[in-house]
Parts: structure tokens; C-alpha cells; sequence
């Protein structure tokens, strides 16, 4: 054990009356850190915070400062430990200044009025959370958003080297939760121990330097968010598909939520492959990877969207390295797939050098079977990076017979009206989907 | 925060003014009576300790009202509506009859400390309170007690006279030691609860957010229970059970003052004693001396009303 631990729990069970939340929790938090508790709804992430500031009776070692916390009086706690609460009741018109100052009781004199310094320092508190403007309003007239963040503000008056925060920015929008969370970090950097409760794990993952994942009660595990945040483990203990990330700006992971709909029950009716690139296809392959085909995509750089997103939605595709010409070996696995494949969904991308030998090969199997996907608004020639050959075999693919649409729908009714039996030579009754479209004009009539 | 001095300053001239002209007044007409002999001594033996009397109870359940509300974090808590005032009775009563008016204000104490109990072990422990079961409690708490007073002046043989004194109260009997005993308890409670002042803002955002803020909240809500229920006890046992003064008088001077209870308490002496005086004072010269319950209850139901109105209404 080291004194350096700001708050340390060992072997902590904590529990209200005879139902126990949280079961045997270890861990410590050191100065100058800003930690997250994260975890699943319910997991017990709140209780263990009010644990952490006693109002929450826990059996246990639970040391503030190398000190037993239920040794401590109300007062030395006061100025131990500060906590923000998600929300509070507000049934007195008390002023916001007020309500701040209420963090300089613990140390003022019962008898005696708050100091000048007492003013100041809440005035400085209601700068750093940009709440000064709202000092003399009532607290009953103040947003969510505006009322949390004056919360925050009276706990940083408390001047504490332990902030415990509950959701700090649940109520906040975009730009204040990056302030109020900025302001954490520096306080942070100053030396505090600040830890607080995320709902959001991509904020925490932004922000926080340690992340501590609880659930049904106990730790999960804890480390930096790169180690805690995988999208196994999201799977394991939220239940969640998530592709993990990075933040493009920070480098820091970043999660973001796959909405796989549930696979239909039952024998997929048609082998559907799709063939796209630099990003085209992600959403069309997210579009029907809930309907009832056998999916797989094309040829993809592991560097490419689509890769990703066929990875994600555990679609196979034929993945080559990135910024190289695609391997013989991998166009030969294409044209195997091409062969295999009911139907052929080409989704209009970018065509290099690199990737041309694709689009040939696509020349090669039946028209009839192909559904070219061609966004409103552009072009085949806004596709070709080869001067003129990728429009040109765009083109003839129509030419000869494949169908174009510019929307999802009508990718699905070719596919449908296929699926229906009528072999694939004629599209649905009345799907409007445009043979031979000239290229050059944009499908407007085939939006609906 | 800048004209809490000028404001406490006027409420304490206005009590003055009160008190002086509400002793001048009686069913004779104003000033000091001249027919008949001893008009002086009706002035300074009967109506000024009456009127002292009615300052003093009138701060003590204003005072109560505020430091309650705060503890129950509502501003429709009051020692009436609660059932406090009736637990005070009942004790008072059960004093009355079994122990020949023995210890009157210590049993009253009692019994007010018991309804108070009551009510804050149901509705006021954990969390969020909510304002129907501490209502809904005081009144169940209430109704039970005021039932048992009744019950036994019954079998007492008393007058109905006396269960009226109890339920609606009045100060046809006040003497200058009520008056003195009400001022007593006044100050002790009052201060008492004045020094828990910042302890009880804090404590009206809730008792986890008083306790984050270092505050020792079971000593503050030990205070409160106890400060509380003695100037109940004292009320009641000098003027029976006298409604909404508790309600009312907090309401105008935090409307008037702002929520800060360092400030609301003080003032709430002053603005109860106002209040009461005036109210006693209508009751006696106006309308044959009828219970000065009556009258505070046709300020303080309609403005229940208004709060709860106010409530539903509010975002």
C-alpha cells in the first residue's frame, strides 16, 4: 500500500441494507489522473462513486489519503472529497451564487459571514465552467445543461483534491461537454484526482487517462481506454457490436456501433455479391446485410470503408493490401466469387489503374445478372481515373444489358424481383429501374 | 442580498406598529377604552399579554414552518398540515386530563416529537421525497391525532369549547406567562436553528448533497426534529393547534428575502408575530372573539390551494 493513493478500495462490498451492488472491488486512484467508470446500465458504476464518498455504506478497506473514509468527520470529508451529482432537486429559488457558496461552509465559521476570498473563489468557478453570467439568476429558472454544469462549478469551489463526478455531461451539448470535460483534464493536470461516471464510452476514451469497467457488480477490468475499450469485450459485457477506431485528430480509440439487424431465420435465397470500393459500398452492404441473401463482397483494401464495414458485418470479401495492384491470385478468387454469385450488385466507385482489372471482370459474366448502383447527381465519368476506359466499361455494362438504379430500393426490388422467381430477365412490374441509361444524365426518375 | 437589511429593519418597525395598535384595538373601537373603570388594566392586563402572546406563537410556528421546510425539502410543509401541531395537542390533552395540567409544554414536546417522527420515518428518509406521501402522511397523521384529542376531552366531561381550542386554537385564555413562555422558547429554538442556518440551505438540496458538502446531517436533522417540535409544542400549549401561519409566513419572506434560511429565520419571527397578532387581533375586535384558527385558515387554505395549483404548473 502507498500513501500516493488518493482513494483505494480493497475486497469492497457495498450494498444497500441486505442487497449487495457491488462485490469485492480493488482499486486505487492516484493523484493527477482522471479516471472513467464506465459500464453497462445498472452495473453499479453510480454506487460505487457514492460508496467512495460514504453515503453508500460499504464493508471493506475504502482509505481517502491513506485514511480509513469512515474515520473521517463530515467536515474533513467536506474538504476531501467534492461530488457532482447528475441532477439535484431545486425546490428553493436559491441564486446560483448561492447555491456556489454552499461549498465554502465547510470551511467558514458557523457565526461567521463568508470572506471576500469565499466570493471570489466561487466567482472563479462559475468562469471556468462559463456560468458567471448566470450569478444572480434562480436556480429554478436555469436549463439542465446550465444547472450541471453550476453544480460542477460549486464542487470546484470546494476545492477538494478529490472530485467524484456522476455523469458530469449528461445533460450538456456538444460544445460543453468538450469545455466541461477539458476543464476536468486541467484540473487533473494540477494535481486533483478527478473521476467520474461515463455513460458515453467515446467521450471517456477521449478524455479520461484510465478507464475502470464495471459490471453486474464487479470490475470488469481496467487500464488505459485502448486496453479496456475492444470490440470483444463491448460485446462480452454490453451486448453491443461496435467496430473500435481511431480518433482521427487525438489517436485515441473510438468506437462506433454497428446496427447489424438480426440475420432473417431460414436458407438465404440468393448469393449476392457486391463490388465497390473506396468507401462506395459501406452502407449498401449495411443496407442489406438484414435481408435474406447470402452476401459477399469483392475485392477490398484492408485500409478501404467497405473493408471495414464488411468486416464488421462478418461478410466475406477477398481483402488485399493496400496502395498495391491487386495479386493474380486475388483477382482469380474474384472471378470464382463472380461465377458463384446469383446476382452482381456494382456499386459505382473510383476506378485506377489498380483496380480496372474489376471492372473487366465484370465484362465477363452475364449483364442480366448485374445491378449497377449509381448514385443521383454523378456520372460514370466522375468514377474514371483512367481516362476514359472505367467510363467506358461502366458504360458497356449497361449497354449490355445490366440495370441501373440510383437508390437502395431499387438495388433491393431488382434483387426482389429476382428472388420472386422471374428469373432475373425482367425486373418487377413497375420497380423503375433504367435500362441503358445515358451516361451524362443524372437518374432523377428514379428517385421515389 | 443588499435590501435584506432594509427589509428585516421594516419588519421590525411594522411588528412594533403592529403590536402597539392591535393592543389599542378591541370590540370597543379603537384606543384605550374610557367608559367604565379600569380601561387601562383591560389594555395592559389582558390585551397586551394576549397580543404579546399571539407575536410570540405566531414566530414560534413560523419559525418551525421554515426550519421543516427545509428538512423536508417542500415549502408546503407545515406543523399543521403535518399532523406536528395535533401530536402536540395530543400530548397537551393527555397532560390535561391525566396529570391535572402538570408539564403541559413537556408533553405537548413529546407528543409533537412523536407525529414529527412519524411523518419523517414514512416520508421524508431517502432520496427524493415526494410531496404526496409527506402530505398524505401529515394529514393520515393528523386526522388520528386530532381524533384521540377529541376522544378525550369527550370522556374528559370538557366543553366543546376546549376540542375547538384544540383543533382550530385561539388566545382567550393567554396569560403574560404564556406570553414569556413563548418568547422563551422563541429564542432558545430559534437560535438553535438560526445557527444551522447554512447547514439547513445545503440540507434543502438534499441530504446526500449536504453531506458531500461536509455538512454533519445527522446533527442537522436531530436540531431540526428537535428545535422544531418545541416551538410546536410551545404553540400549542398556549393557543392549541393554529394552522398555516407555518405555511404562509416562510413563503412571503422568501419571496421577499430569498431562500437563505440565515435570513428567513429571523425574519420569519418577525413576519409570524405580524401575521398571528394581526389575524387575533380581526378574530377578537371584529368577530366576536371567534378561534383565531378560522381567520389564518381563510388565508392559509386558499394559498395551499394556490401552492399546489402553482406546482402542477410549474415546468
Amino acid at each position: 500500500m502507498t500513501v500516493r493513493d488518493r482513494i483505494r478500495a480493497e475486497n469492497l462490498h457495498v450494498g444497500y441494507g441486505e442487497q449487495e451492488i457491488l462485490k469485492a472491488i480493488s482499486c486505487s486512484f492516484v493523484p493527477g489522473t482522471f479516471s472513467g467508470i464506465i459500464g453497462p446500465n445498472g452495473s453499479g458504476k453510480t454506487t460505487l462513486l457514492r460508496a467512495f464518498s460514504r453515503v453508500v455504506p460499504s464493508a471493506g478497506v475504502l482509505t481517502l489519503e491513506g485514511r480509513d473514509v469512515r474515520d473521517y468527520t463530515p467536515s474533513e470529508l467536506g474538504q476531501t472529497l467534492g461530488f457532482v451529482p447528475q441532477d439535484e432537486e431545486r425546490p428553493f429559488s436559491y441564486t446560483v451564487m448561492q447555491v456556489v457558496l454552499m461549498s465554502r461552509y465547510v470551511r467558514a465559521s458557523r457565526f461567521a459571514s463568508l470572506s471576500p476570498g469565499d466570493y471570489a473563489r466561487c466567482r472563479g468557478a462559475l468562469e471556468e465552467t462559463g456560468t458567471a453570467h448566470l450569478a444572480d439568476r434562480s436556480i429554478r429558472t436555469l436549463s439542465g445543461g446550465e444547472w450541471q454544469r453550476v453544480l460542477i462549478a460549486r464542487a470546484l469551489a470546494q476545492d477538494t483534491p478529490v472530485i467524484l463526478l456522476d455523469e458530469p455531461t449528461s445533460h450538456l451539448d456538444l460544445a460543453h461537454q468538450a469545455e466541461v470535460l477539458s476543464l476536468l483534464r486541467r484540473l487533473a493536470g494540477a494535481g486533483r484526482t478527478v473521476i467520474g461516471v461515463f455513460h458515453d464510452l467515446n467521450l471517456a476514451a477521449l478524455y479520461c487517462d484510465r478507464l475502470l469497467m464495471v459490471s453486474g457488480g464487479r470490475i470488469v477490468t481496467h487500464g488505459t481506454p485502448g486496453q479496456v475499450l475492444t470490440a470483444q469485450r463491448i460485446r462480452q459485457v454490453y451486448g453491443a457490436e461496435v467496430v473500435t477506431s481511431c480518433h482521427p485528430a487525438t489517436g485515441r480509440v473510438f468506437l462506433l456501433p454497428v446496427h447489424a439487424a438480426a440475420r432473417p431465420p431460414g436458407a438465404a435465397r440468393l448469393n449476392v455479391t457486391v463490388i465497390s470500393g473506396g468507401g462506395s459500398g459501406a452502407s449498401l452492404l449495411h443496407f442489406l446485410v438484414g435481408k435474406s441473401f447470402a452476401l459477399s463482397a469483392g475485392v477490398l483494401a484492408t485500409t478501404d470503408t467497405d473493408y471495414q464495414a464488411a468486416t464488421a458485418l462478418e461478410i466475406p470479401c477477398i481483402p488485399i493490401p493496400p496502395f498495391s495492384h491487386i495479386p493474380a491470385a486475388a483477382l482469380e478468387e474474384l472471378e470464382g466469387v463472380l461465377a458463384g454469385a446469383d446476382r452482381v450488385v456494382l456499386s459505382a466507385h473510383p476506378v485506377g489503374p489498380g483496380n480496372l482489372p474489376v471492372l473487366l471482370a465484370l465484362a465477363e459474366i452475364d449483364p442480366s445478372r448485374v445491378v449497377v448502383h449509381l448514385p443521383g447527381g454523378r456520372d460514370f465519368g466522375s468514377y474514371d481515373f483512367v481516362r476514359g476506359t472505367a467510363e467506358a466499361a461502366y458504360r458497356g455494362l449497361v449497354d449490355a444489358g445490366a440495370r441501373c438504379t440510383a437508390t437502395y430500393a431499387g438495388v433491393l426490388a431488382f434483387l426482389d424481383a429476382d428472388a420472386a422467381g422471374s428469373g432475373g430477365r425482367e425486373p418487377g412490374a413497375g420497380v423503375p429501374i433504367i435500362p441503358g441509361l445515358p451516361a451524362g444524365l443524372p437518374p432523377n426518375a428514379d428517385r421515389w | 442580498m443588499t435590501r435584506t437589511v432594509p427589509v428585516v429593519l421594516g419588519l421590525g418597525i411594522a411588528a412594533v406598529i403592529t403590536v402597539v395598535l392591535c393592543t389599542l384595538t378591541g370590540p370597543a373601537g379603537f384606543g384605550i377604552p374610557s367608559t367604565g373603570p379600569g380601561g387601562a388594566d383591560i389594555v395592559g392586563g389582558i390585551r397586551l399579554p394576549r397580543v404579546l402572546a399571539a407575536f410570540f406563537v405566531g414566530g414560534c410556528l413560523a419559525v418551525a414552518g421554515a426550519a421543516m421546510q427545509a428538512l423536508f425539502r417542500n415549502p408546503m410543509a407545515d406543523p399543521y398540515i403535518l399532523g406536528t401541531s395535533s401530536g402536540g395537542a395530543l400530548g397537551a390533552a393527555l397532560a390535561i386530563v391525566f396529570l391535572g395540567g402538570l408539564y403541559v409544554p413537556v408533553f405537548a414536546w413529546l407528543g409533537a416529537f412523536v407525529a414529527m417522527l412519524i411523518v419523517w420515518s414514512i416520508a421524508g428518509q431517502k432520496g427524493v421525497i415526494s410531496v404526496e406521501t409527506l402530505l398524505l402522511t401529515g394529514i393520515a397523521v393528523s386526522f388520528f391525532f386530532s381524533a384521540v384529542v377529541s376522544f378525550l376531552v369527550a370522556i374528559a366531561g370538557q366543553s366543546v369549547h376546549q376540542i375547538i381550542f384544540w383543533m382550530m386554537g385561539g388566545f382567550w385564555n393567554a396569560s403574560p406567562g404564556d406570553a414569556l413562555l413563548a418568547a422563551v422558547i422563541l429564542v432558545l429554538a430559534g437560535s438553535a436553528l438560526f445557527a444551522v442556518g447554512r447547514d439547513l440551505n445545503a440540507l434543502s438540496l438534499g441530504e446526500e448533497t449536504a453531506a458531500h458538502l461536509g455538512i454533519d446531517t445527522a446533527r442537522v436533522r436531530w436540531t431540526v426534529l428537535g428545535s422544531s417540535t418545541l416551538l410546536v409544542a410551545g404553540a400549542v400549549s398556549i393557543a392549541g393547534s393554529v394552522g398555516f401561519v407555518g405555511l404562509v409566513t416562510p413563503h412571503i419572506v422568501r419571496m421577499l428575502l430569498g431562500p437563505d434560511n440565515r435570513v428567513v429565520i429571523p425574519a420569519c419571527v418577525l413576519a409570524g408575530g405580524i401575521l398571528l397578532v394581526v389575524s387575533d387581533t380581526l378574530a377578537r375586535a371584529f368577530f366576536s372573539d371567534i378561534s383565531v384558527g378560522i381567520i389564518t385558515a381563510f388565508i392559509g387554505a386558499p394559498f395551499f390551494v394556490w401552492l399546489i395549483y402553482q406546482r402542477g404548473h410549474a415546468a
